[in-house]
């Protein structure tokens, strides 16, 4: 009767159901789900969730590494440098990550700063770093930075022209910029940590230096590490920082090189720009900018009302009824379809057949002439012809009451008449019209003469 | 448990309080869990639903396009204030299209330890049993905030019976069965009539009926009276088959012929005669035999009110054996069916010899009037073929029509609307001729 979910037995609570009258009086009617009918309609999803819960967070656990960039110093990745890093703590540099040039700035003790993407930041912003950490006697270390880059640090140092592109470390070759492979190379000059490193591994990014500069590491006319003194500092420029990387440090002199340079002073500051983070220029403002900031915690509670607005309009009273309904066809429809298909074949014969059939059987009943549904041709006809000309009808078959030249008084002659009841059937669509009207017509005289 | 609009208009009113006055995570928080809060009372002091009492009582018919009032007693048990929407919800053919909204919905206020009435009017759009479906109740906590929501189901079932809209033939009907009586005139002494009284002679009366031997007893002439039989049998059949299911303007085949079923078994009780009812298509569906007079009427609408056509052939084989079964003296049998000439000619020619050895038939078909409507259309060339088409289906009708008299059969066919009174003339036209 109803389609409400029936209550089954429940052991140890009972179910509205199955409750006595005499126990719960109140409750015999009503449908609310008791605890434990809650319980057993809704273990199967708890269990679902549960399982999915446990399945994502092993799947998290399994795959815990993170992925970082190239030259970071938490990465254990080959092209991570996480074992410079340890190596440089265990030399006693304090070494620090930074987000943002500011750490840097505020120390006065000098101190290392490493750039391994310099092009995140501003050129005003390099410039500034520069200056600070070149007064505190500090040293920068560029890694394959461009001519703008370049200009705000090392101003002198300038990229070579020509050459072919870098595969390894994390030199991105700007246009134009020579580059070489990286290579075993002799140091070739006279700066104290590649004279101490002796060979390394350096290549990428090929510069010519300045005024005041140490040039290393030649490969051809162009060195891939240019020491330039700036104030009372100095800027490290290498070409690449493929010797630095966990997988190159322990090859050749790879390791005393980048101890060298990055362990001149007692503290390094590592940069680390976070990738989502678009250098803070001032360029242009996002519509979502110029909102107040109280009206973006605002929108957020106008989304917490559109979500109740929601919960409220979808909350239905009740469930949809349904009702099972009769078939019900219409009684004409094999009627209607043998229409169609009388059209669709063309079938004039038969449907002139039909109307003539139809208006005889009429005719003979209002005339009289016997035979039920199919009269004697002749007597019909003749009957027919007899009523139109005005004469006396004739009860029964008489032919001789209408012949064919009697007098026509808006009549028919009777072989007109036979020709419309028994005709051929008619040669198109518009003949099959006339002869219903026709018919039509006929039948009509007759009635009223 | 459900919100209300109140709810969603709160959270956005907090929207000026995040904005103006804490802009931060923290005033989120601090709106929503004053919206919660509201939200929690309000579902810890609604009235609960679970403990409702809910009866009812009202109508338990109606005829179809009649309406139907249903009562709904609710009982608050609990110690608080019910304020609560509730839907007494039904199947949607209780309810005309788009007034079951409002229909359904009802708001009540039931004090603790109250109890309250609703009304629920139906106005069923189709007949047979329409079974409540449940209850839902809303309740409302006193801030407006948010409801408990449940539901009971108080089971109520209305039967809606045929309209029977072909009682207004029934009194010009029943004055003719009077003319036949001999109440209103004399009757002439005609076939099969049975005797009924003895009474004087009076100029005019037919010399034939008086009664020489009574008149020999006593001194004047007396004349015999007649009337027409009496506790004759009338076995009305229903073919719910396939054929029946066909719909005749806006209702099945299956409503017109209950409509002349009604009509015939609302005349012949008043005639004197006995009328049973037996629905029938590969099995009986419904039956009603050997009621006393007084309740014929309301056991048929009854019988009738829950069939439905089935999509299958009417076995009328087995239609013939039930009647066989149910009529062993001779009777008048009703069979309302189609004289369609597939069906017919398959079906009750083969099996009427079996009828028509023992009992008067009188077959009963409900005509389309779509047929003579595309019978008569003109002026187009689909007109023209439709036409054609409708006239080789009544002149297959008239022959089955033809073939069904020759075995005796009286047959009545007429669209909907004139069946009801036709079939009741056939049948006092079979009574006066006494062929009953």
């Amino acid at each position: 009767m109803s389609t409400a979910a029936p209550h089954p037995p429940v052991p140890g609570a009972p179910s509205p159901a199955t409750a006595p009258p005499a126990a719960a009086p109140h409750a015999a009617t009503s449908l609310a789900p008791t605890a434990g009918s809650l319980w057993r309609r809704s273990r199967g999803f708890l269990a679902a969730a549960l399982v999915l819960v446990l399945g994502g967070l092993l799947y998290a656990g399994l795959r815990a590494e993170t992925r970082y960039p190239p030259l970071d110093p938490r990465s254990t990745a080959p092209d991570g440098a996480r074992a410079l890093a340890r190596l440089l703590e265990r030399q006693g540099v304090a070494v620090d990550t930074a987000p943002g040039p500011g750490r840097a700035l505020d120390s006065g003790r000098p101190t290392t700063v490493l750039l391994t993407r310099a092009h995140t930041l501003t050129a005003a912003q390099l410039r500034e770093l520069g200056s600070t950490v070149h007064a505190g006697g500090g040293r920068v270390v560029l890694v394959a930075p461009d001519p703008a880059e370049l200009s705000a640090l090392a101003p002198g140092t300038r990229p070579a022209g020509g050459g072919d592109a870098d595969g390894g470390g994390a030199g991105d070759a700007p246009d134009g910029a020579a580059a070489v492979r990286s290579a075993s190379t002799e140091p070739g000059c006279t700066l104290p940590e590649a004279r101490r490193a002796g060979s390394a591994e350096l290549g990428g990014l090929l510069y010519l230096p300045g005024g005041r500069a140490d040039a290393c590491y030649p490969r051809g006319g162009a060195f891939p590490l240019v020491r330039s003194l700036q104030g009372a500092g100095d800027t490290v420029v290498v070409g690449s920082g493929r010797f630095l990387t966990n997988d190159r440090l322990d090859d050749d002199g790879d390791a005393a090189l980048a101890l060298g340079l990055l362990g001149a002073h007692r503290r390094l500051v590592w940069y680390l720009p976070d990738d989502g983070r678009a250098p803070a220029a001032g360029g242009g403002t996002s519509p979502a900018a110029l909102v107040p900031a109280g009206w973006r915690w605002g929108a957020v509670q106008a989304a917490v009302a559109a979500v109740l607005a929601a919960l409220w309009r979808a909350r239905r009273l009740g469930p949809v009824v349904t009702e099972e309904l009769p078939v019900v066809v219409r009684a004409s429809e094999t009627t209607e379809g043998r229409a169609r298909l009388y059209r669709r074949a063309k079938a004039r014969d038969r449907a002139a057949d039909a109307l003539r059939h139809a208006a005889r059987t009429r005719l003979a009943a209002v005339l009289g002439v016997p035979g039920g549904p199919g009269p004697e041709p002749v007597a019909l006809t003749a009957a027919v012809a007899a009523r139109l000309t005005g004469g006396p009808a004739p009860a029964g078959p008489a032919p001789g009451a209408g012949p064919a030249d009697g007098p026509r008084s808006g009549g028919r002659a009777p072989s007109e008449v036979h020709a419309l009841l028994y005709g051929a059937a008619p040669a198109d669509d518009a003949a099959l019209l006339r002869l219903a009207d026709d018919l039509d017509t006929l039948e009509r005289q007759v009635r009223q003469p | 448990m459900a919100l209300t609009g109140r709810t969603a208009l709160l959270a956005l009113a907090g929207v000026l309080v995040v904005g103006l006055l804490l802009p931060s995570a923290a005033g989120v928080g601090l709106v929503c869990g004053a919206v919660l809060a509201g939200v929690a009372a309000d579902l810890l002091l609604a009235a609960p639903v679970r403990s409702l009492r809910l009866t009812r009582s009202g109508d338990t018919s109606v005829r179809l396009g009649e309406s139907a009032h249903v009562t709904l007693t609710v009982e608050n048990t609990g110690r608080r204030r019910l304020r609560a929407r509730i839907r007494d919800a039904w199947p949607p053919s209780s309810w005309t299209p788009g007034s079951e909204q409002a229909a359904s919905r009802h708001r009540v206020d039931v004090p603790a330890g109250e109890r309250r009435r609703v009304t629920t009017v139906l106005h069923p759009t189709r007949r047979g049993d329409r079974p409540a479906h449940r209850v839902t109740v809303r309740s409302t906590g006193p801030l407006g905030l948010a409801a408990r929501q449940g539901s009971h189901t108080v089971p109520w079932t209305v039967r809606v019976l045929p309209p029977f809209s072909s009682r207004r033939h029934l009194p010009s009907r029943l004055s003719r069965l009077r003319e036949l009586d001999g109440r209103t005139s004399l009757l002439t002494r005609g076939q099969g009539t049975e005797f009924d009284s003895l009474r004087e002679y009076a100029p005019g009366d037919d010399v034939r009926s008086i009664d020489w031997r009574a008149s020999a007893r006593r001194s004047a002439v007396a004349v015999r009276t007649w009337r027409p039989e009496r506790d004759r049998r009338v076995l009305v059949v229903l073919d719910t088959g396939r054929t029946s299911a066909g719909r005749v303007g806006d209702a099945p085949r299956l409503d017109a012929a209950m409509d002349a079923a009604l009509l015939l078994a609302a005349l012949a009780t008043r005639a004197g005669d006995r009328v049973d009812l037996l629905a029938h298509d590969r099995r009986a569906r419904a039956s009603v035999q050997g009621r006393p007079a007084a309740e014929v009427l309301p056991s048929f609408v009854n019988a009738m009110a829950v069939l439905e056509p089935t999509l299958v052939e009417t076995d009328m084989r087995a239609l013939v054996s039930a009647v066989l079964r149910r009529a062993p003296q001779r009777s008048l049998v009703v069979l309302l069916t189609t004289l369609d000439a597939a069906p017919a000619e398959q079906g009750l020619l083969t099996v009427l010899p079996r009828l028509t050895g023992r009992h008067e038939v009188l077959v009963a078909s409900v005509a389309d009037p779509r047929t003579e409507e595309m019978a008569a259309a003109r002026g187009t060339v689909e007109a023209v073929y439709g036409a054609a088409s409708a006239e080789r289906t009544r002149a297959a009708r008239r022959q089955t029509a033809e073939r069904l008299g020759r075995h005796g059969v009286t047959v009545v066919d007429a669209p909907p609307e004139e069946l009801p009174p036709a079939l009741a003339d056939a049948y006092l036209a079979l009574k006066a001729a006494g062929r009953l």
